[in-house]
């Protein structure tokens, strides 16, 4: 199929009202979902993925797509106004877009987030068109022992770079190939560690284990402490971003965008450390370097083009291998499965209108981020004051229909209630939850591809080393490793 | 969080990792991992990759024991000094909510459960907005019957009582 086939296959599937309205949709729900401080972008996806059940497969992932794109972007609201950022990724938002909030200059960082954001975008967006196929194809000469190597690399990634304690995180990815190994074998169909129950043969269901653990932790904290309250948002005064501020940070920006790009598309790394790295690189560089940390208009530019810069990005390797690029990647993964499709090189044989579907959508949620984005700024009063004691509730009962929903069972809830305690624990003692789920996900993929290289190999070892791809991904993950190792040594600073 | 428990967590969460990893590899994996007998290759075995997770549990645990830890934040052990019983207590409440919820689940109905899990959550909160509170609860579970069993096709469960069209 030539490159316009695709286009045009791709475009029957989503020149229709329904796609684009899933799209809108979506980037007003994660706009929202981000913006409530405590809801997260991450649980504003997980939320959202049992709605797509009953709409076609394009529809859904558009929907989530937006939720996602909504949601990074709508952290960046309350990072600024009551600095509070609603997704980790906004952190980095705050050491300028704050300042500049108590400067009456709100409306000025929100519009500066905003235009940075939409640019990072588009930026994220066209790399991952032009990337993701030929990774695609180029992957198309995996077999078992190169997935394996592949998934192995993915897996020391994420370890390392979650949270504050590196070890914390290794500790969490474990627990999660742990618990990825309930269910029956794969190679010889026996139990293993279903203890005689039906509900557990097919392993624990990846809707209930992530709700659990990104969504209910939420709701059980609020009964820890249920006097914690939103702060107060501040005025966005008359001051608003002028197209010369653009233009002066416009180097920034797509500076952050490709630092978002690069990043974002190694597995696990995510956005938080993109927007961080960009915000320093746009420090080191600016003429107004002194003023940064004090309301930078520049400083604001440059960690929303970083977060945001990730989005499509994190894409590429979902996409083209089929390996999460970040946490919220992962739920989508999920989707994907949900709705019949497997994530992959081979997608972009089998399923190439969808792939290209996407493209395009993702191309007209940069243009509709930004319509959204704009009403937002002038909303977010009204989305602030959402009574969380009445919000989580919600939260709780949306979670219970959602779940039971994947496979009409009760059982799931119980496990979404379990994986809930879990996860409060772990949020309590600073256990990273990205870590488990993206091992909980990858869990079987590197068993299943690790004894498959077994049996093709009769059991030499020797298969995983057999040409220059494993190579490469073996080498990466030791310099990953040492790495890590390197980190857990350095002396923090105090 | 309390700070004794914060300032020795990378010590307790490695002695529990590796009383974790104990159990997994010389309890849970014989006793719960089904295993062919007639299996040539070891690394063919089912029982292979839990102890391969095992084994990496337990390196896991034992950096941690011998790791130092970092000093923790004022903000990790901010609120920690006021702990006292009444959140556990509330903790204790919030699993009872959950178990009720499941308990009612297949006996009330979905709908019936969700609206009073929703009102018994919003009140133990401590809502000020108590009207909304009832109204959020009866509308929510209703809107999300609508969505999944009209829609989406799902069959929400009715329980044995009022039964929804």
């Amino acid at each position: 199929m030539s490159f316009y086939d695709s286009i045009l296959a791709g475009l029957s599937l989503v020149g229709n009202v329904d796609a684009f309205l899933s799209l809108f949709i979506g980037i007003v729900v994660g706009v929202i979902g981000g913006a409530i401080p405590g809801l997260s972008a991450t649980m504003a996806v997980a939320l959202t993925l049992p709605f797509t059940f009953p709409m076609q497969p394009i529809n859904g992932i558009l929907l989530l797509l937006g939720v996602y794109k909504g949601g990074i972007f709508g952290g960046s609201i309350p990072a600024i106004l009551i600095k509070t950022p609603g997704t980790p990724a906004s952190s980095a938002t705050i050491l300028d877009g704050y300042p500049l909030a108590e400067k009456g200059q709100a409306g000025k960082a929100l519009g500066m987030a905003l235009w940075a954001s939409c640019t990072a975008d588009v930026v994220s967006n066209l790399s991952l068109i032009l990337f993701a196929g030929w990774l695609a194809s180029f992957a198309l000469n995996f077999g078992p022992p190169e997935f394996f190597a592949l998934i192995f690399f993915s897996l020391t990634i994420i370890a390392g770079v979650s949270g504050d304690s590196l070890l914390r995180g290794t500790l969490s990815a474990v627990a999660g190939l742990i618990l990825a190994t309930v269910g029956l074998d794969l190679v010889y169909g026996t139990n293993r560690f279903t203890f005689g129950d039906s509900n557990l043969m097919g392993g624990l269901n990846f809707i209930a284990v992530l709700i659990g653990l990104f969504a209910i932790p939420e709701v059980i904290a609020m009964a820890w402490d249920p006097t914690s309250h939103l702060g107060k948002a501040r005025s966005l005064g008359k001051s608003w971003v002028t197209f010369r501020e653009y233009k002066d940070s416009f180097f920034s920006i797509i500076r952050g965008s490709i630092i978002g790009v690069i990043l974002g598309s190694i597995p696990g790394i995510g956005a938080a450390p993109s927007a961080f790295l960009s915000y320093s690189e746009a420090r080191r560089t600016s003429k107004n370097k002194g003023n940064f940390g004090k309301g930078e208009i520049e400083g604001v530019a440059a960690a929303e083009a970083g977060n945001n810069g990730v989005a499509g990005a994190t894409l590429i390797p979902l996409l083209a291998l089929g390996v999460p690029g970040d946490v919220i990647t992962a739920i989508i993964i999920g989707a994907f499965m949900i709705h019949g499709l497997q994530p992959g090189p081979m997608m972009f044989i089998m399923n190439v209108d969808i792939i290209y579907g996407l493209f395009i959508g993702l191309i007209v949620s940069s243009v509709m981020l930004f319509a959204v984005g704009s009403v937002a700024i002038r909303a977010f009063r009204y989305v602030a004051d959402v009574p969380k004691r009445i919000l989580m509730p919600a939260v709780l009962v949306l979670c219970i229909y959602g779940v039971f929903a994947v496979n009409n069972n009760i059982f799931d809830v119980g496990v979404m209630f379990a994986m809930g305690w879990l996860g409060y624990v772990m949020l309590r003692t600073r256990i990273p939850a990205a870590p488990f789920l993206i091992a909980f996900i990858l869990g079987p993929l590197l068993e299943d591809n690790f004894r498959q290289s077994m049996l093709m190999s009769g059991g030499d070892m020797a298969v995983f080393v057999r040409g220059p791809i494993t190579w490469a991904f073996w080498s990466f993950s030791l310099i990953a490793l040492f790495a890590i190792y390197k980190s857990v040594r350095a002396p923090k600073p105090s | 969080m309390d700070k004794v428990l914060l300032k020795g967590l990378n010590r307790w969460l490695g002695v529990f990792t590796l009383f974790f990893s104990a159990f997994f590899a010389f309890y849970a994996i014989p006793n719960w991992v089904y295993s062919p007998s007639n299996i040539r290759n070891i690394v063919l075995s089912p029982t292979f990759w839990p102890y391969i997770l095992s084994g990496i549990s337990a390196l896991a645990g034992f950096a941690l024991l011998i790791t130092k830890q970092p000093p923790e934040t004022d903000q990790d052990t901010a609120g920690s000094a006021n702990a006292e019983l009444r959140p556990y207590l509330r903790l204790i409440v919030m699993a009872l909510i959950m178990g009720l919820t499941m308990y009612l689940l297949p006996r009330l109905g979905m709908v019936w459960t969700t609206m009073l899990t929703f009102v018994g959550t919003a009140f133990f909160f401590g809502t000020r907005y108590r009207i909304a509170a009832i109204v959020c609860a009866v509308l929510i579970p209703l809107i999300l019957y609508a969505f999944f069993a009209q829609i989406a096709g799902v069959a929400i469960p009715q329980g044995n009582f009022v039964r929804l069209p």
